[in-house]
């Protein structure tokens, strides 16, 4: 297993948001972390990313914990996420938005544009055309020079994904990338995914409403509901499961009924 | 119009100087790093005030009391740095306000060390007149005969501090012009559109901040001991509040996130700042000339509020930008 949570708990105030948590991510997986609204999903990248720290348990990620660590680290051990609603720069160019993820630049520490401009000018021209490359692989060439701000909804996700793809991550969490995406879009989207995994061994965990789309791409599947795993297992398994249709369907069923009353 | 004269426009070169070095440790903080310090006035006096008490007191050199002073501006950026930079951008701006006002109110209330009400000169008790700056005008003159031998002209000692502040500010302007454009500065920025999505990227957010803070503490600090070398004498209401809003005002009127519009903002404040004198056109005139010297204050506030609402670019900023939604 690349990601490991086991027995994770965080309350805010009383409510228990993740309580005793567990489930694995395998190596080049793609694994869909789903369940109903409130139902912890968000909680939990923000517990795996550092943004929040666990009450008690553990993340362990490729053989390390990472439960203590700060967010910027968890980001260089190769955790990265991208956000449910894009957190792209808007006043920085796109290309200035590609070329901040990039690791290892010398020229990050202060004065070293002064102290050693060559080592800092060869890196940048690696970084630029890594940058580049992205670019043109998630089709945003034409756009580096604009400021991200004027970018469109789906666009600022395909910005996003790629900024992350810049920290060259081993993992990446993906909180509703297709939502409020046009169709085709979001079939490029999920189309880099594939990709992600298939080119550059990527492992990616990613929550989705869609059931049908999570279904047909992804290869594991674990079901929160009121902040623990409720189940997990292939696709198919956890369609047949009677809790995961009792958390979706059985609540859906109760509020038809009150609705009714 | 008169007393248009040579020394009047050199007192409000080294003005503008100044204050342009003054407007660069508040452009680090805040334009490059969104840190917004509502204190800045705080760093200047405490490097002021540590100067000259250790001159007066431990006859100090001049450079070394100098370089005391900016480590005491720095040892203030980690005192309000370390505990409120890792929460919300508004607790550092409450904390630093309160700073300003701090410093200000312990420089009246400890006449002991810092003279009191009365200033710097009372730093040695009623008894005798304190100096401090008595090493930067040897320096001046030697600048000042320095310059007459190799140009045969004989020059002030003002020009000579004109000189000296206007390439301490250009060798400043230029080093961080070029750090902004390299990959710190860029960090810098995505921390100031968004922290968490720099921290998000692997960037240590803190330790920028932390950075930002203090180069910016080390730079306004300068910029306060050189306006108390070139006044001669300081009190605790030479470091009011308003200082800072000064250095506001000329990051607006240059242009918001634009460092080389930072001489002219400075230049467009000081004649304004400096220039009374301008004021003495009709109807201004059938003020007396105390009255016109507030007017003048009251023109600085109407001048903020016009930028505001008709240009919050400045003369040279990028209005496009400056409307994008964060």
């Amino acid at each position: 297993m690349l990601l490991e949570v086991v027995d994770l708990s965080k309350t805010f105030g009383g409510i228990a948001a993740v309580s005793h948590a567990s489930f694995g991510v395998a190596e080049r997986s793609i694994t869909a972390l789903i369940g109903p609204n409130g139902a912890g999903k968000t909680t939990m990248f923000n517990l795996l990313t550092g943004l929040i720290r666990a009450d008690s348990g553990m993340i362990r990620f490729a053989g390390r914990s990472i439960e203590r660590l700060r967010t910027d680290l968890v980001a260089r051990a190769g955790l990265v996420r991208v956000f449910q609603s894009p957190r792209i720069l808007t006043r920085m160019t796109v290309r200035e938005n590609m070329m901040l993820a990039a690791k290892d630049q010398p020229g990050e520490r202060f004065g070293m544009a002064w102290m050693a401009p060559a080592r800092v000018a060869r890196r940048e021209a690696e970084i630029r055309a890594q940058a580049e490359n992205l670019l043109g692989l998630l089709r945003l060439s034409h756009l580096a020079e604009a400021f991200a701000g004027t970018l469109s909804g789906g666009q600022r996700k395909l910005l996003e994904l790629g900024r992350t793809l810049m920290v060259e991550p081993r993992m990446i969490l993906l909180d509703e990338p297709m939502a409020g995406v046009a169709p085709v879009l979001a079939e490029q989207l999920l189309e880099h995914v594939k990709m992600l995994r298939a080119q550059r061994g990527i492992t990616v965990c990613i929550i989705e409403h869609d059931l049908d789309l999570i279904m047909s791409v992804s290869d594991h599947v674990v079901v929160m509901d009121e902040g623990t795993v409720i189940a997990s297992g292939s696709p198919a398994e956890v369609q047949a499961d009677g809790r995961v249709i009792e958390a979706y369907i059985g609540r859906l069923d109760a509020a038809v009924v009150a609705d009714a009353s | 119009m008169a007393g248009l004269d040579l020394g009047f426009f050199l007192f409000a070169a080294i003005t503008a100087c100044i204050f342009a070095i003054m407007a660069l440790g508040l452009y680090v903080q805040f334009s490059l790093a969104g840190l917004p310090n509502f204190g800045h006035v705080a760093f200047m006096a405490v490097a002021s005030y540590a100067m000259a008490i250790l001159v007066v007191r431990l006859s100090l050199p001049l450079p070394l009391a100098m370089l005391c002073g900016l480590l005491v501006a720095v040892a203030l950026a980690l005192l309000l740095g370390i505990p409120c930079l890792r929460l919300r951008a508004d607790y550092l701006a409450i904390a630093t306000v309160a700073a300003g006002e701090m410093v200000r109110y312990l420089a009246m209330n400890l006449p002991d060390l810092t003279g009191g009400p009365l200033g710097s000169m009372a730093m040695l008790g009623p008894d005798q007149v304190a100096f401090y700056n008595l090493g930067w005008q040897a320096m001046l003159d030697r600048v000042a005969a320095g310059i007459a031998h190799v140009t045969g002209t004989p020059v002030s000692r003002d020009a000579a501090a004109a000189l000296i502040v206007f390439v301490v500010m250009l060798l400043l302007l230029v080093f961080f012009a070029r750090l902004e454009h390299s990959p710190w500065g860029r960090v810098l920025k995505a921390i100031r559109e968004d922290d968490v999505a720099a921290a998000s990227v692997g960037k240590h957010v803190v330790a920028y901040k932390m950075q930002a803070l203090i180069l910016g503490a080390i730079i306004g600090g300068l910029s306060g001991m050189l306006l108390a070398l070139q006044i001669g004498v300081f009190s605790p209401d030479d470091y009011a509040p308003t200082l800072t809003f000064y250095a506001y005002l000329i990051l607006i009127l240059g242009g918001m996130n634009r460092i080389w519009a930072i001489p002219l903002g400075a230049i467009l404040f000081s004649l304004l700042y400096t220039g009374t004198r301008f004021l003495s056109f009709f109807p201004l005139s059938l003020f007396d000339s105390g009255s016109r010297a507030f007017l003048r204050l009251f023109l600085i506030g109407l001048m903020l509020v016009l930028f505001m609402a008709l240009r919050p670019q400045g003369v040279l900023g990028d209005r496009r930008q400056l409307l994008l939604e964060k």
